[in-house]
This record gives structure tokens, C-alpha cells and sequence, in this order.
């Protein structure tokens, strides 16, 4: 625990913390290219040089380790100077092709040169032009070699991270430039995450191109529903310019830094699986069965013909099928609503699917569900799909309500699916896109995708972490929450939930795994199950009682 | 019994003409001398569809089919009553205000008395011993029209426009009311054509031996107070609250079509009725100054009504001029020059006059 | 603040000051009136009794720096210079500009846009997306001063209609 002076603030830091990071901690910032917390130090862009008192030399901040002693400076003129000189030389054979470049707005080059740069060009000669211009070379990253400033972050991500090595930077002096292997093309199952961190234009991502301009985008917090795994995400969207992405709003997925959970990455498959949210295939209007078709009605009216079809069924007529996709609080209001209020027995959320889902040692699980864990723990594993298909099938069951799963589409019998969905009288479809499920149903009901609501997931390692409502409900969708609360009402329960909140402090009451836990302790980077505060947790040590409660 | 008919329908007819025809010319006028005072042109644009023959161009050019343009557009233009208006009274407000306006004119002499086919007669639709209070009548039923147009629009700015046009007319009226009282002590008689008449004294009645006694004469503090009254009554600029067309456009926003132009017109009829009442009142009527006819009747009596007809002009083209001069009075001015300037001012003038008419006869 | 001024009895009456204003209206109103005549009847020598143009007829010359209807510059090969980077787009005020960019053929250009339109129902005319161009491809220099359209939708320049617009310089 080396103790420093950084621009004259002392600060104690961790064993093998370079400078960068120590100057994090007083509050100066270090500009860098090459270095990534993710990723081994290269100390190849000079753009981080600090003074340290008595080196001979200006020192790069991100391979040199925090000694005691050690006196810092960030931003002397001879360290600015030297930064205006680095950038002088990173930016000679930069293209000037801003206006076209998909990184602009959230380039490093851009970023650098406003806060360090602003120099008058010297530069004469023309610049160099490189091979590729605006090349794809994998299924989702396009390179520009022009743009590149050889940092070498993605070669490091693609040796280190995805452990997969497609890039290399070939040639060297002037003719250096980065490309993939012979005969290879970036196409891990990380790639996308060259595209996040690379600083400059070199490196953008295929599925955004030319999208939308950065600066149009705001962004949420949100989770990945990807898989159980719930890596941290930011949900970039835009609302205000409805002409771009043929009026999609969610246009790109980015990770955000988690250290329990996903650090700075995120997998492909989560990053382009948002595509849903602004789908075709939404479901808008709430529709009812009606002489034979199925007609758009209003909330009020699909709201009353479902809790008339409820309302009709004796509780061992009544099946529900809730969703490892749902959010906690939505789980337990399903659990209160059909278990406690309305008396079901046959309820069940887990629906297996079709063929195992890939996964690997890094990141991404098998089970496709964000929200398995909280299912879980909630108590909504009562029975099993099959057995309530079956009683459908077998016209045991008067009412059916679905959320979100496709059962036509999964690793249940498809004859047992097709005769459930057609032996129940009434099938109640909640959820947000059409599928082969919802085609059979009597009554639809249009729900808010992950990105339209807010509320909790549990991860599979119990972390239970927080969405936020990034862009308004599509249509006339509602979050289940609200559609399980009107529905409660339309059936002569006194409910009034006005907010997520309200719903997770009365679950953290009732069940024994969430207890403890609020919005606020769960915070942007969530906490997990069985969370003691610390105040407890002390005294529960000084009684040694510690174990014993964590086991429960 | 039949001459008697003919000779009112034609009274009638002559009134009713002067007025309506004025009144559409008046429109021009308001176009040409704005321009004219204001160094512009003016409308010059209509033509009769393009065609532009060379005998009609002065007649384009000077703007005169203008006129006829805006009637076409007012008939034209799609009869709008909101829904939630009082379909009845909303259709009744502007016929109120316009017939209002139009027979205040009944009482106005264009002529002196004369004798045809042993009658005598006079151009004037009604000799009514009671025509200063028939014209105070008239005048204040107009409020009636404006008001409903205001409160039958369901519309708020209408609304406002009506009361405000309701709390002007009544600060208006009165001391238009109280300013003539000087006029009738003074000349003894509520019948016009006999104010008229006693303004038109002999050659050796002239006050300080070279002055008509005209009533701007005996009365400048009554003939100011009535002629910015009477523009007040107009609700034109500098008095134009009720309508106010930079801010709440007034009881006719609703409006539209020949309705709203019935409202328009009504404005111009009350300024030549207006100006009517000055010319008899305060400018001797029909009175050439020092001219004194021994007889009335044949090219007398046209030249008395072309001279009553010029005087009603001149008034008008004044009225104008103020209109295009003056910025318009906020509306708390307005109502305290009404109730704290005009009115106090006309009970003085009645005073004054009083005593005056007192001390000479004494 | 300047002090209100105090105004006398004779002042507040109104009689004076409304008299002279009068007084001047009306001394324009004969004035005028005499000149329209005189010209009227021929007279070249007095002054006219209007300052006013008549617009559609006489025109008055339009200043070089005048921001008329956009236009959108071409390349040598008639392709359009603007390459979608949304820089005007972004910076006008009026949000009148829809631009949706498209992968342009030629790599070293990279982007060109597959729409542009220009809703001039909501323009108003700031010039700052001239201003913003990096490229010079949107200029107002069409001198054309008179467009309108009896729908807003038809408000809404496309791209090929601002393309065919030509410089005012060149007329």
C-alpha cells in the first residue's frame, strides 16, 4: 500500500496500481489511447506522460506502478506540451473524415485534441493512404485502417478477453497498420467489444452504421436479458429524430462496468439481441376473440373479458404460465394475484427450451433467462409445463395465461403444445411480440419489452439488479406489472401499485431471499440475495452467527 | 295619404342610401387616406378577374373595386357558428348592431321645411319632438348587438371584447348624453330639425356681429366632449378595446363571412351617424354661413342637403384622419377619461351653460 | 430607466398634442395628395406621393449575402457533395432538416444520404446549416425568394428538388 502525492493530493492506493488509476482516485484525469483497465498495459500511445520529481524523463502513467514516495504531476507545461506533441504525431496521417465517421461525437481523438490539442497543423505532405477503407471484416466490426492509431487495445482484447487472436497489427513505421490474420475474419462471439473500446473511428460496429449520429442517443441503465448471466448494460436509444433507423428507437447496446458481474464486456449475442424492442412483430392494441376473429378493443375491454374467463374458472381450472423473463416484482405479483388471491394450483414459469442455449466459461450461460434465480425464489415453480399442458390437453383447464413464452417454439412435445392451445377454453396471451403462442390465444394483451420498464432481475449467481425505463411502452403496451395490477382490479381486488418500488419493498418484506434489499441498496451495480447490511453484519459476526445466516 | 307615403318612402329611401352607400365607401376611403397619409399607395390590386380594360384602369387603380371585393368575400366566405354558440341570438348580435346604428339616422334633417303639393316636408324620415332621446336610444340598443355577439360566441376573448365593449359604450353614452343637454338648453327643443334651425339665426343674430351661432360656436366645450365621445361609441381606434386586434380581437372573433361584416359596416354607419349628429348639432345642419335664403324649396333645399352631405363627409374624413393618428387608449385610460374626463367636463358645460343662458336672459 | 416625464394640465388635457398630430397627418395626407395628382396628370417633376414598391413589378436588387431557398451542390459527376454527416441537422434550430444517410458506393466517400428533405414550413431561414456544411454541399444563395404550397406536406423540399435549384449568380 504504497502512499503518493499526485498534483499535490496524497493518496494511499493498492499494491501494482499504476498511475493512471492513482490519479483516478485524487481526481486528475490522465489522457490514454493504449491503456485499458480490461486489458494488459502496452504503453504504446505516449499520450499518458506524467512528471515524476527526480525522474529524469517524463514517465507514461500507465506502466509505471505507484511507489511510496513518489511525487506526481499531471499537468505541468512540459506535460502538456508533451501531450500536444503526442497528438501532433497520432493525428499526421488521421483522415479528416469526421463528418463521416461514425465514432465522431464519442472519439478520443476528438476528445483529446479539444482538451489538449488545439494546435496550428504543420503538416505538409499528404497523408498516407491506407489499404482498407471502410472494410468489413467480420460479421459485425467494419475496419478503417486510415483512422486506426495502432493502440492495439482490440489486438489485446482479441488475445486476451476472447482468447480468440484474428488481429495483429502487420508492417511496420509508416506501413503499420491493423488487419485481421490471413484467411481470418473477427468473428468471436465478443467482437463487438473491439468496437467499444476502440478509442478512434478505426473500429465501428456494422449494425449501427450510419445510423444515427451518437449525439442524438441518450441513454438508461439497464440489464441484459440475454441470458442469466445479467450483464450491466446502457440501453442507447433515440426518441427526438423518428426519421433515423426507420424510426427504431433502441438503436445500440453498450456494457457498462460491473466488476461482480461482466467487468467491461459484453457478448455478442446480448449486444445485438435488442432488435425485438422495436420489432414488427409488437404486439400494440390488446385484442379480444370475437365472433370467430380476433378484434383490437381497449385496456378496459380485454381487461374485463380476461377477468370474466378468470373469474369463471375454479382455482384447479386455472393455469398460469409465468416468465423467467419477467422482472421480480412482476413475479411476485403473479404469485400474489393467481397463487394467493385466485387459490391456482397449476403454476409454473420454467418452460424448457428447444436445444441447450450455448454458452461458455467466460460470460454467456446456457439458460437464456435473465430472471430464473428470482422465479426461483419467489415460489413459481409449483408444477411443471408438461403437467399443465397436459391438463390442458386433456381439457382439465378452463383458463390458460401465458406470459411472453412461445411454447410452439420450445423443448416441450409439439403435439402436446398444439393440443393444449387449442383444448383450453380461454388462453390469455401477455407479452410483448406476436409468436406462434400468441396466435392461438383468445385474448391478447400487449406488454412492455425490458427496455420500456423498470424493475429487478436476479441473476444466476443471485445478484439482484436493477432495469430502468429507457424509451415509453410501444403502442398501447403496458409493463406486466400494470397489466397484472388492472387486471387485479378488473377482478374486485382493492390493488393500487403505482411504481415498481412499491411492489420490490413488498416482496423484500414477504420473501426470505430478498429480504433487506431496496432500489437504493441495489444502487447501479445490484447486491445479491441474501444481503445482510453491514451494521448487522457486524454484530452477527461478533456472535459468530454469520454462516448461519447466509446459509439460510 | 298617398303623397304622405311617397314622400317617407322616399325620406327613407334617401337616409338609408346616403348611409349604406357611405358606409361602403367609407371602407375605400379608410384604405386610400391611411395610404396616402401614411406616404403608401394603397389598394390597387382588384380588377374584375383579370380583366383590366383601359377605361376601367383608373378605377383599379384608384382601388375602387375593392370595395366591391370584400363584399364578394364576405358573401363568399363560409357562414361559421361554433357549436357551442346560441345559434339564435349569435345570428341576431350583428343585425342588432347594424339596424341600431342605421335608424339613429331616421331623425337627422338633410333639409330645411318646405312646401310641395301643399305639404310641408322636410328630408327627414322622422320629425320626432323627442329626437336627441331617440338618438341616445338608438345608440345605446347598439351595445345590445355587441354584447350577445361577445357572450353567445362561447369564447373567451369574445367575452372579454363584450365587456369591454359593454363598460365603454356605457362611459360613451353618457357623456354623449350629458354633452347635448347644453346643446337643448341652448336652442330649446329635443327635435334636430329645430336645433338646426336655431343655429341658423339671421343675418343680424351673429354672435359678436360676425359668427354663426352654430353649436361648436356656443358650445366648443360640448362639441369637443360629444365628437370624442361619438368616436368612442364608433369602438374605432383610438377607442378600439373591445376589439383590440393585437391582443383579444374582440366580440366578433367568432365571426365570420357577411356577419362579420355586418359588424364592420355597423362601425362605419355609427361613424357617419356620428358624424350626422355633429353636422346637425354643432355645425348647423344644413347652414350655409351667412347665406340666408328667404325661401326653402326647388335648388334651396338640394343645395342644403349637398351642403349637409359635405359636412357629413368632411366629418367622416376627420373621424378618419383621428383614427389614423392617434395610438390606441389602454383600456383603463379609456375608461378613466370616460368617467373622470368626458363626464365631469359635460356636467360643468351644463352648468356654465346654465348660468350663461341664466345671465343673458336676465 | 428614464424618469417619467410630468406632464402639464394643458398636456394631460390631450387637446394640443392630439391637434398637432392631426395637424401632421394631415399636412402628409394633402401633401401626398396633391403629389399622386399632379403625377397623375403627368407631372414627372414632383415627387412621388408614395415611398412604397410595387413588388410584383419593381423589384429591389437582392443583396449578395440575402439567405434565399437552400440548394444542394453537386459533384463533377452530378452525385451530391452532401455526405450525410448530419452536422446541419444537428445544428438547426428549426429542426427542418431530415436527413437519412446510405453506404455510398465510392469508399473513399463512404456516405452519402438517400434522403434530404428540407420542410420550409419550419425553416427559418438562419443559415446556420450553410454555416455548419463541412463540405459546402447545402448553400442559400437561389435568389428564390417566392415558394409556397397549398399543403405542408408539400412544404417539404425533397432531395432532388433541391438539387435542381440553381444559384442566383447564374441566372
Amino acid at each position: 500500500m504504497p502512499t503518493l502525492t499526485i498534483d499535490g493530493i496524497e493518496v494511499t492506493v493498492p499494491d501494482k496500481t499504476n498511475l493512471i488509476e492513482a490519479a483516478k482516485m485524487v481526481g486528475a484525469e490522465i489522457p490514454h489511447y493504449c491503456y485499458h483497465p480490461g486489458l494488459s498495459v502496452a504503453g504504446n500511445c505516449r499520450m499518458c506522460l506524467v512528471e515524476i520529481e527526480k525522474a529524469p524523463k517524463l514517465a507514461i502513467g500507465c506502466f509505471t506502478p505507484c511507489q511510496e514516495g513518489m511525487v506526481v504531476h499531471t499537468s505541468t507545461e512540459k506535460v502538456l506540451q508533451a501531450r500536444k506533441d503526442v497528438l501532433e504525431f497520432l493525428l499526421i496521417n488521421h483522415p479528416l473524415d469526421c463528418p463521416v465517421c461514425d465514432q465522431a461525437g464519442e472519439c478520443w481523438l476528438q476528445i483529446y485534441y479539444m482538451k489538449h490539442g488545439q494546435y496550428e497543423s504543420r503538416m505538409m505532405e499528404d497523408k498516407i493512404k491506407k489499404h482498407k477503407k471502410a472494410t468489413a471484416i467480420g460479421p459485425t466490426v467494419t475496419l478503417d485502417q486510415e483512422r486506426c492509431i495502432l493502440c492495439a487495445r482490440c489486438v489485446r482484447f482479441c488475445d486476451e478477453i476472447s482468447k480468440t487472436s484474428e488481429l495483429g497489427i502487420f508492417n511496420r513505421g509508416n506501413h503499420a497498420e491493423l488487419d485481421v490474420f490471413p484467411g481470418k475474419e473477427l468473428n468471436n462471439k465478443y467482437s463487438g467489444n473491439v468496437v467499444d473500446i476502440c478509442p478512434v473511428g478505426a473500429l465501428t460496429d456494422r449494425d449501427f452504421r450510419f445510423q444515427c449520429r451518437v449525439w442524438y442517443l441518450d441513454t438508461q441503465d439497464s440489464i441484459c436479458p440475454g441470458c442469466s448471466r445479467g450483464c450491466n448494460i446502457q440501453v442507447h436509444y433515440n426518441l427526438d429524430r423518428p426519421h433515423h433507423a426507420e424510426g427504431r428507437r433502441v438503436l445500440r447496446l453498450k456494457p457498462r462496468f460491473n466488476p461482480e458481474v461482466n467487468k467491461y464486456w459484453i457478448c455478442d449475442e446480448g449486444r445485438y439481441g435488442y432488435k425485438f424492442i422495436d420489432d414488427e412483430s409488437r404486439i400494440l392494441m390488446p385484442q379480444v376473440m370475437r365472433n370467430g376473429g380476433m378484434e383490437f378493443v381497449s385496456w378496459d375491454e380485454a381487461l374485463k373479458a380476461s377477468a370474466e374467463k378468470i373469474k369463471a374458472s375454479i382455482p384447479e381450472e386455472l393455469g398460469v404460465l409465468a416468465s423467467p423473463q419477467l422482472t421480480n416484482e412482476e413475479l411476485y405479483l403473479i404469485r400474489k394475484l393467481f397463487v394467493e388471491e385466485l387459490g391456482a394450483t397449476q403454476v409454473e414459469f420454467r418452460v424448457p427450451p428447444k436445444e441447450e442455449g450455448y454458452s461458455d466459461d467466460y460470460l454467456v450461460k446456457a439458460d437464456k433467462n435473465p430472471n430464473t434465480k428470482g422465479a426461483e425464489e419467489i415460489g413459481l415453480a409449483v408444477g411443471s409445463a408438461e403437467e399443465i399442458l397436459k391438463a390442458a390437453a386433456e381439457k382439465k383447464l378452463s383458463a390458460l395465461v401465458i406470459f411472453v413464452h412461445n411454447l410452439v417454439n420450445s423443448g416441450l412435445d409439439d403435439s402436446l403444445v398444439k393440443a393444449a392451445l387449442e383444448g383450453v377454453e380461454t388462453l390469455i396471451f401477455i407479452g410483448s411480440n406476436f409468436s406462434d403462442t400468441s396466435e392461438k390465444a383468445n385474448v391478447i394483451l400487449p406488454s412492455a419489452t425490458y427496455a420500456e420498464k423498470s424493475g429487478t432481475f436476479a441473476n444466476s449467481e443471485g445478484r439482484v439488479q436493477r432495469i430502468h425505463e429507457a424509451v415509453p411502452p410501444l403502442g398501447e403496451s403496458l409493463p406486466e406489472w400494470q397489466i397484472l395490477n388492472e387486471l387485479a382490479r378488473a377482478l374486485g381486488l382493492d390493488w393500487d401499485y403505482q411504481g415498481t418500488e412499491h411492489i420490490f419493498a413488498e416482496l423484500a418484506k414477504d420473501v426470505p431471499a430478498f429480504a433487506n434489499l431496496t432500489y437504493e441498496i441495489l444502487g447501479d451495480q445490484g447486491q445479491t440475495l441474501g444481503y445482510v447490511p453491514p451494521a448487522e453484519e457486524e454484530a452477527l459476526v461478533e456472535h459468530g452467527e454469520l454462516e448461519a445466516v447466509r446459509a439460510t | 295619404m298617398w303623397v304622405d307615403i311617397g314622400i317617407t318612402v322616399f325620406n327613407v329611401l334617401v337616409a338609408g342610401l346616403f348611409v349604406l352607400s357611405l358606409a361602403g365607401l367609407l371602407t375605400w376611403v379608410e384604405r386610400k387616406q391611411s395610404a396616402v397619409m401614411q406616404d403608401r399607395i394603397g389598394a390597387n390590386r382588384a380588377d374584375l378577374f383579370g380583366w383590366d380594360p383601359k377605361l376601367l384602369r383608373p378605377i383599379r387603380r384608384l382601388g375602387l373595386f375593392h370595395p366591391i371585393a370584400d363584399g364578394l368575400k364576405m358573401f363568399l366566405k363560409e357562414d361559421y357558428i361554433p357549436p357551442e354558440a346560441n345559434k339564435l341570438l349569435f345570428s341576431l348580435a350583428p343585425f342588432l348592431s347594424l339596424f341600431c346604428g342605421l335608424i339613429a339616422f331616421a331623425v337627422i334633417p338633410f333639409c330645411d321645411k318646405f312646401q310641395v303639393w301643399g305639404k310641408t316636408v322636410s328630408v327627414q324620415v322622422a320629425s320626432l319632438d323627442i329626437g336627441v332621446l331617440y338618438i341616445f336610444a338608438a345608440l345605446s340598443m347598439g351595445i345590445y348587438g355587441v354584447f350577445l355577439a361577445g357572450y353567445t360566441s362561447k369564447n373567451n376573448w369574445a367575452y372579454l371584447g363584450a365587456l369591454r365593449a359593454s363598460a365603454l359604450m356605457l362611459s360613451s353614452e353618457i357623456a354623449i348624453g350629458v354633452s347635448i343637454i347644453g346643446v337643448v338648453m341652448l336652442y330649446g327643443s329635443m327635435e334636430i330639425g329645430d336645433i338646426v334651425r336655431a343655429q341658423q339665426a339671421g343675418p343680424h343674430d351673429l354672435l359678436f356681429g360676425f359668427l354663426p351661432k352654430w353649436g361648436i360656436v356656443m358650445q366648443p366645450l360640448g362639441f369637443l366632449l360629444f365628437l370624442t365621445a361619438g368616436i368612442a361609441a364608433t369602438k374605432r381606434i383610438p377607442f378600439d378595446m373591445p376589439e383590440g386586434e393585437s391582443e383579444i380581437i374582440g366580440y366578433f372573433v367568432e365571426y365570420s363571412g357577411m356577419k362579420f361584416g355586418m359588424f364592420m359596416m355597423t362601425d362605419f354607419v355609427e361613424t357617419i351617424v356620428v358624424a350626422g349628429l355633429t353636422a346637425a348639432l354643432f355645425l348647423g345642419g344644413w347652414h350655409i354661413p351667412y347665406f340666408y335664403p328667404a325661401h326653402t324649396g326647388g335648388w334651396i333645399t338640394v343645395l342644403q342637403v349637398l351642403v349637409f352631405m359635405l359636412k357629413v363627409c368632411f366629418l367622416c374624413w376627420f373621424m378618419v384622419l383621428v383614427r389614423w393618428t392617434l395610438p390606441r387608449f389602454r383600456y383603463d385610460q379609456a375608461m378613466r377619461l370616460g368617467w373622470m374626463g368626458l363626464f365631469p367636463l359635460a356636467i360643468a358645460n351644463i352648468v356654465v351653460t346654465g348660468i350663461m343662458i341664466v345671465m343673458s336672459n336676465g | 430607466m428614464q424618469p417619467r416625464v410630468k406632464l402639464g394640465l394643458l398636456q394631460r388635457t390631450y387637446i394640443p398634442e392630439v391637434l398637432i398630430g392631426l395637424i401632421i397627418t394631415a399636412r402628409h395626407f394633402f401633401v401626398n395628395l396633391r403629389n399622386h395628382t399632379l403625377r397623375l396628370m403627368g407631372s414627372r417633376s414632383v415627387q412621388p406621393g408614395a415611398v412604397t414598391i410595387q413588388y410584383p413589378e419593381e423589384r429591389r436588387p437582392l443583396s449578395p449575402r440575402l439567405r434565399s431557398l437552400h440548394r444542394l451542390t453537386k459533384r463533377e459527376d452530378g452525385a451530391p457533395r452532401c455526405v450525410a454527416c448530419l452536422m446541419c441537422e444537428t445544428v438547426c434550430p428549426a429542426r427542418c432538416i431530415y436527413i437519412v444517410p446510405k453506404e455510398n458506393p465510392d469508399p473513399h466517400i463512404e456516405k452519402m444520404p438517400a434522403r434530404f428533405d428540407i420542410d420550409l414550413g419550419r425553416c427559418v431561414f438562419c443559415g446556420f446549416c450553410v454555416e455548419a456544411c463541412p463540405e459546402d454541399a447545402i448553400r442559400m444563395d437561389t435568389g428564390i425568394l417566392q415558394f409556397s404550397a397549398s399543403s405542408r406536406k408539400d412544404m417539404i423540399y425533397t432531395m432532388d428538388q433541391l438539387l435542381a435549384h440553381k444559384p442566383a449568380s447564374s441566372q
